[in-house]
């Protein structure tokens, strides 16, 4: 025998327009969602700007500059990176940091694994892994001098990174990856 | 998994943005609309397959989407109120020979886009219209005054 489909009767359960036509507006809802939608756009709005400020990355906000209290280097960074966008750290150094012709340079491993260092330009002469790090060595003749990193972090969340001429003062900081 | 997750946040995100964008006289897409919609579905897809531009990824990014999918209209069909905020409600905006000010004003509706509803059902005045109604798909109906 064969089964009978579901059914049940109908009812009038769209409200209705001046008791004729069932339209089920709620102009009492309606009222909430523009108040609703026009805080979404406010929102919205002020991500952009504080985007366009860096407060986000890549912008003026996010850029900045530290220095070893011994003047051997100076790092230039972005505070807030975002995850797998590529950036540049420039070290600059100081007179101090060149020796015999050439400059050590230590960072830490967390510079390398999480905010991803992809290359540096200069490639150095050497690395020397040890200490929870890198040790680069350069040829230099004398200042200015500076070297690049190509960073690319590789997931969201706080990184920290030491960077320093061995035997001088380092310059540490916290970096802000965005998703 | 970071497709997955990152499936699910764009599907909500991209949800929110286009019911916040609100709704426009006429069901179908105008090549300004063409431009919203694949503009942000090309922005969306980048951040959902990252660098992993594998079958695999897509296909898993794909699936996540249409089960977020099949799982909200599960959710609307079990609450009312949650449809209401998906999906809005009607609105009435032309009511016995009255323009409805505050809803055509709330939804950028012109007395232009209620005629333009009209004259695809024959009416020829707008005097002839006894309800215009904004559907939930962005449609407007019409209901002819008796003569």
């Amino acid at each position: 025998m064969q089964q009978a489909f579901a059914s049940k009767p109908i009812e009038d359960s769209v409200a209705k327009v001046n008791d004729e036509v069932a339209v089920g507006e709620d102009i009492e809802f309606q009222r909430k969602w523009w108040k609703f939608e026009k805080g979404v756009w406010i929102l919205f709005t002020l991500i952009l700007l504080l985007d366009l400020a860096g407060v986000f990355g890549r912008g003026w906000l996010s850029k900045q500059e530290k220095a070893a209290q011994d003047g051997s280097i100076d790092v230039k960074y972005e505070r807030i990176e975002r995850t797998s966008t590529p950036s540049i750290m420039t070290i600059n150094f100081g007179d101090s940091a060149i020796r015999d012709g050439q400059v050590k340079l230590y960072v830490s491993e967390s510079l390398v694994k999480e905010l991803a260092a992809q290359r540096v330009v200069p490639a150095p002469q050497t690395a020397i892994v040890g200490q929870g790090g890198l040790t680069y060595l350069f040829p230099a003749s004398g200042t200015p001098a500076s070297v690049e990193f190509a960073l690319e972090p590789t997931g969201p969340g706080l990184r920290h990174f030491l960077i320093r001429v061995p035997g001088s003062q380092a310059v540490q900081a916290d970096v802000l990856v965005m998703p | 998994m970071y497709t997955i997750v990152h499936a699910i946040l764009g599907y909500f995100f991209l949800l929110l943005t286009v019911r916040v964008l609100s709704r426009r006289p006429g069901a179908q897409l105008t090549l300004f609309e063409f431009v919203i919609v694949f503009l942000i579905g090309g922005v969306i897809i980048l951040s959902t397959v990252g660098n992993d531009r594998s079958i695999t990824n897509c296909a898993t990014a794909i699936i996540a989407v249409g089960l977020m999918h099949r799982f909200v209209t599960w959710l609307k069909s079990k609450s009312p109120r949650l449809g209401r905020i998906i999906d809005g409600t009607p609105l009435v905006l032309l009511k016995n020979g009255e323009y409805q000010l505050e809803v055509m004003r709330g939804m950028r509706i012109d007395p232009e886009d209620i005629m333009a509803a009209g004259r695809t059902k024959g009416v020829e005045s707008v005097f002839d219209i006894k309800y215009a109604i904004l559907e939930r798909n962005g449609s407007i109906s019409i209901i002819q005054a008796e003569r």
